[in-house]
């Protein structure tokens, strides 16, 4: 097995499965737990994991590249864009969570309630941009 | 008949290794326009490439003075090089990866635009 393509298959699997729980676990907790604030505190865990998986696993795959090329992707223009986006999105979605599981068990039912959604959107825009990332690179 | 058919398989075998070679390896030519060639400014420029990927290719970017151009998913085309400014310029065809990272396969031509 090549061990170009193992290392950037490892790095892609923990990328996807940070992307699924950054998207399922907002929305699961904005959603079908959204009464049950112990249950939203877990799922809040996980989205912090995923949005960390999500940063770690992004700059692992320029890591690899420079490791084998020494050199890191040529992307430019709209891909650019999009990677820019997705890392503003990485990193306010980490620090949103962050302060979620340490702040909100003062905070009203309806700011943590947006604040599910804004970890929602942020997903979805991260996303977003991952599909103009991969092909307008 | 096994005597003439050897030498006519070890020919043949002689003939298709460094195909095959290239095939593994990998390569990228630019058959225009050809190395030191004088463009117009005006006129539609465009690039002609054919890349051989290899193993560890995907697909190539086109760089126009070292700055990427454009996405080149065709392994055989051509691609325009838009407006290019007087002056001499160098125009590359690089093989790239699927994480879009050089692999070291490249074709560079030098051309002047008047």
């Amino acid at each position: 097995m090549d061990p170009q393509n193992l290392a950037y298959a490892l790095v892609q699997l923990v990328h996807n499965f940070g992307a699924v729980a950054v998207v399922g676990g907002a929305v699961a907790a904005r959603w079908l737990a959204r009464d049950a604030p112990a249950t939203q505190r877990r799922l809040a865990w996980l989205v912090l994991g995923g949005w960390l998986a999500q940063a770690a696993s992004g700059a692992s795959f320029g890591a690899v590249s420079h490791h084998f090329y020494g050199r890191f992707p040529d992307i430019h223009d709209l891909a650019l864009i999009a990677l820019g986006i997705k890392i503003t999105c990485a990193a306010s979605g980490a620090l949103l969570t962050a302060a979620y599981l340490w702040r909100s068990a003062n905070w009203p039912l309806a700011l943590r309630a947006a604040i599910w959604k804004l970890l929602i959107a942020l997903g979805a825009t991260a996303l977003t941009a991952a599909a103009f990332l991969r092909w307008f690179a | 008949m096994t005597n003439r058919i050897r030498p006519a398989a070890l020919l043949a075998l002689a003939l298709a290794f460094p195909l095959a070679a290239l095939a593994q390896e990998g390569s990228a030519t630019i058959s225009a326009p050809a190395d030191g060639a004088k463009l117009q400014a005006a006129a539609d420029n465009r690039v002609t490439y054919e890349i051989v990927p290899g193993p560890k290719g995907d697909h190539s970017h086109l760089y126009v003075d070292g700055k990427e151009a454009a996405v080149l998913r065709e392994l055989k085309g051509s691609a325009s090089l838009k407006t290019l400014a007087a002056g001499p310029h160098e125009i590359c065809v690089k093989v790239v990866n699927k994480n879009h990272t050089p692999i070291g396969i490249e074709k560079c031509v030098k051309v002047t635009v008047e």
